[in-house]
């Protein structure tokens, strides 16, 4: 549906210097799929959903790389994607209705059978009494209630890439546990390549189908959500091995030391060198390229790469 | 065995008056044992913060019997009270909302060990403030360091100082780390555990995580609607919940290897269901 080759995004604190914020990204979101972008923050993650969109903030700008339709036309900014992000509270006008801040994202043509079309919408995202919903305010809405208005809003001008970033961080588990579940359904139902910006491996588990996991500006590991039974990635491992299991027992847990390296301090070589336990020579000198361990999943690791350590 | 170093009974805490009466808690009772972790998980508005602020004498409206370690805490007087706090301390969710981004970290818990009179010369607040900081794994160089200066993982090592500096041996952390990243959260909890194990720090460690209650609470508390409907040992409650309601949140947190399990299942009974493909079906 959407891809984005070699996509970087530059931070220019001053002219003639650029401070690379994310580099080298490849996505490829396909309709009918969800695309996860995982990592802590300070990853790029949601830099690199804004970049798709073009809703980069002042003084960050997308200068490397394409992103193109599977047309091969090029993605005008905010064509065709629409965005959901993680607190509806403050997305969401409180001085508005929520009829009168959807009839808003209407594309012209609709506005003639706006009423219905709203309450359509409403439906499908699940509320019962769409017109109750339509005079109502924000603050009248649950946190529940306020993400899936803003589901709403993102579908009513047809999108057919749906950002969401973070969309259920600001939620209690069994409403998350929903709004996932419909965000699943919607995919389904309207055909949407969703990309789903998330710290959480749960919910991505849950409802991905692939993923790319990001660390410092760069994708390290990428390939179907079954990779997360074994990752080659030493950071992807040990994302997994510091989250708590509903099976686990009361052992302390492997925290990876250190922390996420801020654009600018990056280091030379592989990113996560200075973190990482398996971490050689060849790591603190050079940078490893993504490569194809299997079909469809590609790693970032010199330990992974072709013939292991050499 | 020696009585248990918190003991509530039949707690109620209430907002609002006439009609507008709310009450948050509804009579709950536990008791913590000395150097264990109590977990209460619970949605928002379940009424877990507010146990919490009743607990440490933080709310007016309150009912029952709160007792630590042998004294009535809804009955203390204003000194006694002081006392009481010293030994009772909170960690909030919110680590830069909970310091003040105008005073350094070395200053925040100079300040807490003044104000308590443990710190008589200035010298010897800087040399409890580093030993401190020392505890909670920061080096000691960054007490001169302002909050937005510091990671989340570190606002939050400054936090637990600034509640262990006054000599806590009962610590309520409000979602201590629902508000990092898994790598730093995973730092956080082993310090929490290493000082239960280490200095005898009883907690009561309030969040909706329940993976994460399973690794650090020895026993929980399920609240819904300021009522307590389960509670035991964390082992036996996230294994085998007894309540329809505790099924319904592990059901709903989301778990790696399950849901990866769940998938593949999902998948293998399409495929045995679906069958060969039907001609008609396939279109032109």
């Amino acid at each position: 549906m959407l891809t984005a080759a070699g996509l970087g995004v530059g931070f220019l604190p001053e002219p003639g210097r650029r401070v690379a914020v994310v580099e080298g990204v490849d996505l490829c979101l396909r309709a009918g799929r969800t695309t996860a972008l995982v990592g802590e923050s300070g990853c790029g993650k949601s830099v690199t959903a804004a970049a798709l969109g073009g809703l980069l903030p002042r003084g960050l700008a997308r200068d490397r790389g394409e992103i193109r339709w599977a047309n091969g036309i090029p993605c005008r900014p905010g064509r065709g994607l629409a965005y959901v992000f993680q607190d509806p509270g403050e997305c969401l006008d409180p001085v508005f209705t929520i009829g009168s801040q959807i009839r808003e994202t209407l594309p012209p043509e609709e506005r003639g059978q706006a009423r219905a079309r709203m309450a359509a919408l409403l439906r499908t995202v699940g509320f019962a009494e769409p017109e109750r919903v339509l005079a109502s305010y924000p603050h009248q809405l649950s946190g529940g209630m306020q993400q899936r208005a803003m589901l709403a809003m993102a579908l009513a001008s047809r999108p057919r890439v749906l950002v969401a970033d973070e969309p259920t961080t600001a939620l209690d588990v069994t409403v998350q546990a929903k709004i996932l579940r419909l965000l699943a359904d919607l995919q389904r139902l309207e055909n949407l390549a969703v990309l789903l910006i998330t710290h959480n491996l749960g919910v991505v588990a849950e409802i991905a189908d692939e993923v790319h996991v990001m660390y410092a500006g760069r994708t390290v590991e990428s390939g179907p959500v079954e990779l997360l039974r074994n990752p080659r990635h030493p950071y992807v491992r040990g994302l997994l091995q510091a989250l708590p299991q509903l099976a686990g027992s009361a052992e302390r847990l492997a925290g990876i030391e250190g922390s996420v390296p801020s654009p600018g301090r990056r280091p030379a070589g592989c990113r996560f060198h200075p973190r990482c336990a398996e971490a050689r020579a060849l790591c603190r000198e050079k940078e490893p390229e993504l490569r194809s361990c299997a079909a469809g999943h590609a790693v970032a690791c010199w330990a992974c790469a072709e013939g292991g350590w050499a | 065995m020696s009585r248990p170093l918190l003991e509530v009974a039949n707690l109620r805490v209430a907002y609002g008056a006439g009609w507008r009466r709310v009450e948050a808690v509804r009579g709950v009772s536990f008791e913590i044992a000395r150097g264990r972790c109590l977990g209460v998980v619970g949605e928002s508005g379940s009424g877990k913060s507010t146990l919490a602020r009743a607990i440490l004498a933080l709310e007016d409206r309150v009912s029952g019997r709160i007792e630590f370690a042998g004294q009535d805490v809804l009955a203390l007087d204003r000194a006694a009270k002081r006392a009481f706090r010293r030994r009772a301390q909170m960690v909030f969710q919110d680590p830069l909302g909970s310091l003040n981004p105008r005073v350094q970290a070395g200053a925040a818990l100079a300040e807490v060990l003044r104000v308590h009179g443990l710190a008589g010369t200035r010298a010897e607040a800087a040399r409890q403030t580093a030993d401190w900081l020392e505890t909670v794994g920061l080096d000691p160089a960054y007490a001169g360091r302002f909050p937005h200066e510091l990671s989340g993982g570190q606002r939050q090592r400054v936090n637990l100082a600034r509640a262990l500096c006054v000599g806590a041996e009962f610590l309520v952390a409000d979602g201590p780390v629902s508000s990092l990243d898994v790598s730093v959260q995973a730092q956080i909890l082993n310090l929490l555990k290493s000082l239960q194990e280490t200095r005898g720090i009883t907690w009561m460690l309030i969040g909706h995580d329940l993976a994460v209650m399973r690794h650090m609470a020895d026993e929980v508390l399920v609240m819904k609607a300021g009522e307590v409907v389960e509670r035991g040992p964390a082992a036996d409650v996230l294994a085998r919940p007894l309540q329809a309601y505790t099924r319904e949140l592990l059901d709903a947190a989301p778990d790696v290897a399950r849901a990866l399990d769940r998938r593949a299942a999902a998948a293998a009974s399409l495929e045995l269901n679906r069958g060969p493909v039907p001609e008609q079906d396939v279109p032109a």
